[in-house]
């Protein structure tokens, strides 16, 4: 056994004031990922500081196309706001159909990107929409946060406080999930945005979350399913696991883009 | 699992070699590497922390040099237990090439993962194992590059 201190922090300067003081502290938010981990003994946080309560941090809002969701959010809180699904009904789909209904009810858009799991639904989302990530110190652009496998651009005592996006003119996301997990094994979120066509890969690629910039060029001219047809996708640099291996894979992206934008 | 690469390092073989035998070289390459320490010629004892997502682990282990081969290359091999969360070995085939003044270096690893910590992360230690022998070449040319400009 090891001690672990909870704090409940009530606002986001408590939290980095928290962690600051914190030996080896560890942000808590639904701990859907981290909590696990604990039970395993496979992290051993000195000290656990719980964001979820911090006013600032919860709900959804939706000002004409911009809009902003709190990082303590949680998935179904996203996948059931009402006027989020009328401005961008890719995003609400895309909570609705994270993990399971425990992950779902606990689970937040920020644990969700600062874990940055390569396969992990929002990291796709957040690329493809050119969202802003606003943490306590600064904004982060979406391109700039995901840095790698299980890498974000964040340090240690930063805590994400909201992420910011603009509704694009169409978009879709389209999954693969692992049956067991629900983790995609592909999936691909495009979008229509004002600066061009934007197409991100989660799942697939063995760095974490990434652009397909060939499809985004062949949609960029021709936004329909058919104008990927001749974009091949390689199989360097995919995932190759006991689920599916990278030509696999590869061929996975294909399809779910080519879903993504005729469900568009 | 097994992993590859080759990196062209702008420094002399007799160099590289150097520093690929330099313990302080090492220390500094070996990704989250918080102590290594000389035991003998080719024995190290190391103590590497892990942070991969939520998972921290520190291994205790070993580092040997096994059939070395100066200035050609040699296999760098290394075990370690991480208590609750399993064990880690890995060891990698390293070879030299002159080319001018500067050396190619390729590399042929392989790394185990057991106990909990491999049922756990499965789907991802193939990538991990990939990424963080790459980091160890990469940084080790980086080490190299750096000194070379430096002067």
């Amino acid at each position: 056994m090891y001690e672990t201190k909870y704090h409940k922090a009530s606002s986001v300067d408590e939290a980095v004031s928290l962690m600051g003081a914190a030996d080896d502290g560890k942000l808590l938010s639904g701990g859907q990922t981290l909590l696990p981990t604990m039970k395993a003994h496979l992290a051993a946080p000195s000290d656990l500081v719980d964001v979820s309560g911090i006013a600032d941090m919860n709900g959804v809002g939706v000002r004409g196309n911009v809009i902003s969701i709190g990082a303590a959010t949680t998935h179904a809180e996203v996948a059931g706001n009402a006027a989020l699904q009328n401005a961008c009904a890719a995003v609400t789909d895309l909570a609705a159909n994270i993990g399971d209904p425990a992950v779902r009810h606990m689970g937040t858009i920020g644990g969700s990107i600062a874990n940055n799991d390569p396969a992990a639904d929002y990291p796709a989302a957040l690329l493809a929409l050119g969202a802003t990530i606003k943490t306590n110190a600064r904004d982060i652009a979406a391109e700039d946060f995901f840095v790698g496998l299980f890498e974000t651009a964040l340090e240690d005592d930063e805590v994400i406080v909201s992420i910011g996006f603009e509704a694009p003119e169409k978009a879709c996301y389209a999954k693969f999930p692992n049956p067991a997990s629900r983790y995609a094994m592909a999936g691909v979120f495009v979008a229509k945005t004002a600066g061009g066509a934007r197409v991100a890969v989660t799942g697939a690629g063995d760095d974490g979350v990434y652009r397909q910039s060939d499809m985004e060029a062949a949609l960029d001219g021709n936004w329909s399913a058919g104008a990927l047809t001749g974009v091949s996708v390689s199989a360097d640099g995919m995932l190759s696991d006991m689920h599916g291996d990278a030509t696999y894979r590869a061929n996975l992206v294909k399809v779910m883009a080519g879903r993504a934008v005729a469900g568009c | 699992m097994e992993m590859s690469g080759e990196y062209r390092i702008p420094a002399p073989i007799g160099d590289v070699w150097a520093a690929l035998n330099d313990v302080e070289v090492l220390r500094i390459c070996i990704p989250g590497c918080e102590e290594l320490e000389q035991v003998s010629d080719t024995e190290m004892t190391a103590k590497v922390a892990l942070k991969i997502g939520p998972v921290k682990a520190r291994f205790k282990g070993a580092v040997n040099f096994e059939n070395v081969d100066a200035p050609d290359g040699y296999s760098i091999v290394g075990e370690g237990q991480g208590g609750i969360a399993g064990f880690a070995k890995g060891g990698a085939d390293v070879q030299l090439v002159e080319d001018g003044n500067e050396t190619i270096l390729t590399y042929q690893a392989q790394a185990q993962v057991g106990g909990k910590i491999a049922q756990l992360g499965s789907r991802l230690i193939k990538s991990t194992a990939a990424k963080l022998a790459d980091k160890f070449f990469k940084n080790f040319h980086d080490e190299l590059s750096g000194a070379e400009t430096a002067v």
